[in-house]
């Protein structure tokens, strides 16, 4: 097991976000953590990647603590945050170059790397531009090249479609199968029932702070016929959008 | 006209609300007030003693109008130096002009709803300032009733001229400045050119007034003749005065209504040319330039550095490329040692050239004691380290879950301003040997004790900063707009070095090496006070900010 989350639980002044959450997230998969708004999926990410600190239980990858072992966990996963203006006054290249230097990534590598995915993104020639001259994809695709050229195991990915054209959205959700068909984790959130029957092998679904589903996308459809509350959920999961 | 006061009062609101504030800034607020009463009485003190001493010496010689003059010509100075700063920042830097222009408004009925907070600064630096002068200049005349009723008058419309014009310069440049395509560089320079300006018109009366000793006797001795010489470069400063000296006479009363007009005329022309310029200025800045794509350069940024180093260069970036930073960190923080020194430069036979020699007959001790107080002050105030965490605002949260140790990210951000602060010694370097000429040793010896200074004043600030940051803000200005907590690490600095200048001074200790000794290793300990501290509040608030 990859990811381990064990019974976490986060409140936010007296108001409990998360409550006694429990995932574990096997290696060659895409993960989908699907939930309403305000259902506590950014709150677990945020945990999950050391942004937040735990209240109570413990979050593991690749049996690193985040919480005790902060910079090897932090190694080992690739975070692309819900919001894109970040740097906005870096270039995209200078960003590219400053985490790159984060994680140490060789010289070499670094420049087929940038070439590689910024090429498949369509933003090699916007890289000696300002990112502050982007536009609402080009952030999102820069933040995304980031997170991916230190070529990290886990994916953690807070709503990375939402603004992406078809064609880059295509790009990313065949990077994320080839990365999971590598016997590696990709896990995202999304708020958007159809992103999750497209491209995920497992889905876990929050609502309220605490996972109300988890299985396999037949085992959805199934428990989505059975169960009342999940089917008032599913309707809230499609009307979002 | 209706449409235009809700804009203001909405403009002033959000502007000035305190609803945003928490109760320790509130508090803040409320103990800085309280702290500026001695200080304000301590003014109020120095201006009446000038305003006394310059009564006693030119009203025989029938030139006290003079000191009026001097009066309003300063006014006129401070305001105009200010209203870059406030214009520009209102008028172009504040992003939420944007949210404004869709909305069915007159560029004039914006632009008069923007000028609200500039002015209200304004008005609360000229009740400081000119109003108990003016006060102090009737006491001392005698004046009657009807003096104060004018300069109740005078002191209202004083601030509008100087604010006018300022804005007036600066929207025309910002007009041809929105042509250019890269807009943050052009906020960035048109800042500078506002304090290039400044610094010109200084040079420029400076070596108008150097040179005509001899027209001195004749002057003195004529009625007004100072006055008009004095007020040569800005004649309504020469209306005001002659208002308020020659009261009752048609004189007195003829330039009373023609600085009324003037100051009409000035509001009609700003709301008038404003309606044509200001829009044609403020489109599209917040846009930005795209560069033509040359993939060498591209290749060339490609390089592996040092974590540390790579942190320290995107903080030193973002400053350098976002406006308000600029202008608020390295322009002000440079300004006035370059200011000091153009002065000095520019009239080579000012008391301060060669000054430094004169040290050698001092004793060495109060020497290095004074400079460094000097410095203690310079430093105080560092809006590179109180901005240290703050700047960052919701990006924040980028270094949590970076694989990056908190101690790295502090460290680079106390280099930051470490550099910062280096810089302006530099240039105090410069004007101190070259200008001054103040002796290699003794400037050594202040400039190893500036440096350990320079240390514990980042710290303090960056550890006000991670005390109490303000993350939230929507636009660059809410860094430094209304956080007076930039003083508190003054105050403290102040505090603790002025007791040991206090008690080194008066100690038995003579000599300038041990003195400094002392010192140095006072400033080293009390630097390694700092880290731990510093390293305390990390682990206790690094990753609780948000």
């Amino acid at each position: 097991m990859m990811i381990e989350i064990n019974q976490i639980s986060k409140s936010f002044a007296g108001k409990q976000a998360v409550k006694n959450l429990e995932l574990s997230i096997p290696d060659g998969k895409i993960f989908g953590f699907l939930g309403p708004n305000g259902a506590g999926k950014s709150t677990t990410i945020k945990m999950m990647t050391g942004i937040l600190p735990i209240d109570e239980g413990s979050i593991s990858m690749n049996g690193v603590d985040i919480s005790k072992e902060p910079m090897k966990a932090k190694h080992l996963f690739g975070y692309v945050p819900d919001r894109s203006d970040i740097f906005l006054r870096l270039k995209g290249i200078e960003y590219l170059n400053f985490i790159a230097d984060v994680f140490e990534v060789p010289k070499e590598i670094r420049k087929e790397k940038i070439e590689y995915l910024t090429k498949s993104f369509g933003i090699y020639e916007a890289l000696d531009d300002h990112i502050q001259t982007y536009s609402h994809g080009m952030k999102q695709k820069i933040v995304v090249s980031g997170v991916l050229l230190h070529d990290p195991d886990v994916w953690i990915l807070d709503e990375p479609l939402t603004g992406l054209d078809p064609k880059s959205a295509y790009t990313l959700k065949e990077m994320m199968r080839e990365h999971a068909s590598r016997g590696k984790i990709v896990f995202f959130s999304t708020h958007v029932l159809e992103v999750v029957e497209q491209l995920c092998d497992e889905v876990a679904i929050i609502n309220n702070g605490h996972v109300q589903f988890k299985g396999n996308m037949i085992e959805m459809r199934q428990q989505f016929k059975e169960d009342d509350n999940l089917e008032r959920l599913f309707l809230e999961l499609t009307q979002n959008e | 006209m209706s449409k235009a006061w809700k804009l203001m009062k909405i403009m002033v609101k959000m502007q000035l609300s305190m609803s945003s504030k928490s109760a320790m800034e509130k508090a803040g607020y409320f103990f800085i007030a309280l702290m500026m009463i001695p200080f304000g009485l301590l003014i109020l003190f120095f201006i009446q003693g000038i305003i006394g001493n310059l009564y006693a010496t030119l009203e025989p010689l029938g030139n006290e109008s003079v000191i009026l003059g001097l009066l309003f010509m300063m006014m006129a100075f401070i305001f105009s130096f200010i209203s870059i700063g406030t214009v520009l920042s209102s008028f172009y830097f504040a992003e939420d002009v944007e949210s404004f222009i869709p909305l069915p408004f007159q560029p004039y009925q914006i632009l008069f709803g923007k000028s609200a907070v500039p002015f209200l600064s304004l008005y609360g630096l000229n009740t400081v300032l000119l109003l108990p002068s003016l006060i102090f200049y009737g006491l001392h005349s005698g004046a009657g009733i009807l003096y104060y009723v004018f300069a109740i008058i005078i002191w209202a419309v004083t601030p509008i001229i100087p604010f006018v014009l300022t804005s007036i310069i600066l929207m025309f440049i910002m007009r041809f400045a929105n042509i250019s395509k890269n807009k943050d560089r052009t906020k960035v320079l048109v800042g500078l050119l506002g304090f290039v300006f400044v610094i010109g018109i200084n040079v420029l009366v400076r070596i108008d007034t150097g040179g005509e000793n001899e027209d001195l006797a004749r002057l003195i001795t004529e009625q007004n003749g100072l006055l008009e010489f004095v007020t040569k470069f800005f004649p309504p400063a020469y209306f005001s005065s002659i208002t308020l000296t020659e009261l009752g006479t048609f004189t007195g009363l003829l330039y009373f209504i023609l600085i009324i007009t003037l100051s009409a005329l000035a509001i009609f022309l700003f709301l008038t040319i404003g309606q044509k310029l200001y829009f044609k200025g403020v489109l599209g800045l917040s846009g930005g330039k795209r560069n033509n794509f040359k993939e060498e350069n591209v290749q060339k940024q490609v390089k592996q550095q040092p974590v540390l180093f790579s942190l320290w260069k995107k903080e030193i970036r973002i400053i350098l490329r976002t406006p308000t930073f600029f202008t608020q960190i390295v322009v002000q923080s440079l300004f006035f040692p370059i200011f000091l020194i153009v002065l000095i430069i520019i009239d080579p036979n000012s008391p301060l050239t060669g000054w430094g020699s004169d040290l050698n007959q001092m004793e060495g001790k109060k020497v290095i004691l004074a400079m460094f107080g000097m410095t203690v002050v310079a430093l105080g105030i560092n809006p590179a380290s109180f901005s240290s965490i703050s700047r960052d605002g919701k990006s924040w949260f980028n270094h949590l879950y970076l694989p990056i140790p908190p101690s790295k990210v502090i460290l680079s951000k106390l280099l930051v301003s470490f550099f910062l602060n280096f810089l302006s010694l530099m240039l105090i370097t410069i004007a101190a040997l070259f200008i001054l000429e103040m002796p290699l040793t003794i400037w050594l010896l202040w400039f190893v004790l500036s440096l350990v200074t320079s240390w514990i004043a980042s710290i303090a600030g960056l550890m006000i900063d991670l005390y109490s940051p303000k993350l939230t803000w929507t636009d660059e200005r809410e860094v430094f707009k209304g956080r007076f907590i930039g003083i508190v690490p003054l105050a403290l600095e102040a505090t603790i070095f002025g007791v040991i200048i206090l008690v080194l001074w008066n100690s038995g200790l003579e000599g300038i090496w041990s003195v400094t000794a002392v010192l140095l290793t006072i400033l080293v300990l009390v630097s390694v006070c700092a880290q731990y501290f510093l390293n305390r509040l990390v682990d206790r608030n690094y990753y609780k900010l948000l």
